[in-house]
């Protein structure tokens, strides 16, 4: 189990040797503050309390998802690309093994993205907005944080699926830009297809990857389109989330090696 | 001297659709020796290679390194090779040493002494702390070299090692090879076309045509026998007078050659000399090991 996290710990090393890691970073921490000045700017009128500044940077969190998408995208079809890939395999561990390091390194990075997203955003909000009793927020049922922190947890929800998925589509092309590419699609056309295939209309549409990854939809026991619940949402996701790690995990035992 | 052999492969073929790559091919390889493993481009040797260290799978037959099945126990068997498979890529954004660690933490107790010991091997002390990406390609082999023998391995599998080195570094990397199979006992698997070089550094050469094993020559180290005929070629300005004079062999370029021992050589020196014939100069002609493998192959006919 110790010489397993090494593995792991390999895979971080390539992750945050790299300055592109660095830059996304810094990226995410630089367009928090920048924003976060603009809306303190705008807001000289009608000033808004820290906690909605919290809310409204939250669009931010789309980052996240993107820079995960493209640590996610490089981390199996780089080896490829670079050609290390014949070098570590040709080690006592299974391809098996190597494949379960490189999810956890990438799992590991969407937390400390996440982590550092919801800092900067603390920071910069507390910072620049008084902490005064929200206009927003409904009082009681846990406070701001509580309803802020619920809501990261479906967007971080939402973000696994995509991540996942670029996961699997570097694994089986060994191309990032094409896993890019995809992931890209799927969480921007999503709401697109979602309109086009509705699930009032069509009966197989509630099975659809789109219609099941925004679950802050069902937020205080609500019911989603043609009945869907929370628990059916959540179940189909991960029945899509298995479903990519199966096959990526497939692939890449079967695979033949001529890079 | 019956020694266990630390690779065995045992009827392998290597089908990718309608293709056979790899026929059949059966080989025992014993240890403590540089083996060389021979045949024109596209003959199947990085293909075998692949397949020896589970970068292929093996359509038929199987491979055992150390007595442990590549198929069905992988980390087992691979565990006792080192390799490096045609260029030694590594993480051009770390350093030499960062991608020695690297590799370090994928086998069970490799010191940072034992590291620095694999660098200086190769030569590399001086700028192992350098990124990768600034080192040149010869830097790069090397380094490769020092990550595939990193573990001790007991055999190591080297696919067209000598590409990008300079003569200087092939010859060390040849030296060094001898100095692992003679001292540590490593068994040395090494692919070429560069015939001369495994004529230098083989113990043993298969030869490999079409994906189908087609010899297997012992090579022998020590000189050959001083007396014995063997083809002598005198350079002199008319050889055609000198195949006249003389009555026996051939004439090549300004060169006439003869199947002669070492006093007959002299004898026919002086009289071609007594004829008034120039000769510049006198060799034996040896049919090189190359010489030997085109004849075997029936030339550089690819695929
Ligand atoms: N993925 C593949 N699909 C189909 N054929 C392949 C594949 N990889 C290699 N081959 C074919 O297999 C044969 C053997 O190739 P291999 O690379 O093993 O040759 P080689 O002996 O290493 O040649 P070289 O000296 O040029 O390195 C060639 O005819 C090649 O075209
Ligand atoms: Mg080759």
């Amino acid at each position: 189990m110790g010489d397993f996290l090494k593995l792991v710990q390999n895979e971080n090393m390539k992750i945050y040797r790299r300055l592109r890691t660095w830059i996304m970073f810094a990226i995410l921490v630089l367009l928090m503050m920048l924003f976060g000045v603009l809306f303190y700017m705008g807001s000289s009128s009608s000033p808004i309390g820290a906690w909605d500044a919290v809310d409204q940077l939250s669009f931010l969190y789309f980052l996240v998802s993107i820079f995960s998408v493209v640590v996610a995208a490089d981390i199996v079809a780089a080896e490829f690309t670079w050609g290390t890939i014949k070098l570590l395999l040709v080690r006592p561990w299974t391809r098996t093994k190597i494949l379960v390091s490189k999810l956890l390194a990438v799992l590991l990075f969407t937390l400390a993205m996440s982590a550092v997203y919801l800092l900067a955003n603390m920071a910069v909000s507390f910072l620049l907005f008084p902490d005064i009793q929200s206009g927003v927020f409904p009082k009681g049922s846990g406070g701001p944080l509580g309803y802020i922190m619920e809501d990261l947890l479906y967007n971080y929800i939402d973000l696994l699926v995509i991540t996942i998925f670029a996961f699997m589509v570097s694994t089986v092309f060994r191309t990032s830009g094409l896993a890019i590419g995809l992931s890209m699609f799927i969480l921007f056309a999503g709401n697109i297809f979602t309109m086009l295939f509705h699930p009032t209309r069509y009966a197989w549409a509630k099975y659809m990857l789109f219609v099941n990854m925004d679950l802050g939809q069902y937020r205080g026991g609500q019911v989603g389109p043609a009945g869907m619940t929370l628990g059916f949402s959540a179940a189909v996701l991960t029945g899509y989330v298995l479903a990519f790690l199966l096959i990526a995990w497939f692939v890449f035992k079967k695979r033949d090696v001529a890079a | 001297m019956v020694q266990e052999p630390v690779v065995r492969i045992q009827g392998v073929s290597k089908k990718i659709g309608s293709k056979t790559l790899i026929d059949n091919l059966t080989l025992d390889i014993p240890p403590g020796q540089v083996y060389g493993f021979l045949g024109p481009n596209g003959s199947g040797k990085t293909t075998t290679i692949r397949m020896m260290v589970g970068l292929m799978s093996i359509t038929q037959g199987d491979i055992l390194i150390q007595g442990s099945s590549i198929k069905s126990d992988f980390e087992r068997a691979v565990s006792h090779v080192g390799a490096i498979v045609e260029n030694p890529e590594m993480y051009k954004f770390l350093t030499g040493y960062q991608n020695m660690v690297h590799y370090a933490r994928m086998s069970p107790g490799i010191t940072r002494e034992r590291i620095m010991e694999a660098v200086e091997r190769v030569g590399m002390q001086h700028r192992i702390h350098d990124k990768v990406k600034t080192y040149s390609l010869g830097m790069r082999q090397r380094l490769g070299v020092a990550q595939a023998i990193l573990h001790r391995p007991k055999l190591l599998v080297l696919d067209e090692p000598t590409n990008g080195l300079d003569p200087q570094g092939i010859r060390e990397l040849r030296d060094y090879l001898r100095i692992l199979a003679k001292e540590e006992g490593t068994t040395v698997f090494v692919s070429s076309h560069l015939l001369s070089e495994m004529e230098l550094m083989c113990d043993t050469v298969a030869v490999i045509q079409q994906g189908r094993l087609i010899d297997v020559k012992e090579l022998n180290h020590g000189d050959a026998p001083a007396d014995g005929q063997r083809e002598t070629a005198f350079d002199v300005d008319h050889p055609a007078q000198a195949l006249e004079l003389i009555g026996a062999g051939r004439i090549e370029g300004s060169s006439l050659i003869v199947a002669v021992d070492r006093s007959a050589a002299a004898a026919i020196n002086a009289k071609l000399v007594m004829a008034g014939i120039s000769v510049y100069g006198i060799r034996v002609v040896t049919r090189s090991l190359e010489d030997q493998f085109l004849e075997m192959t029936g030339g550089g006919h690819i695929g």
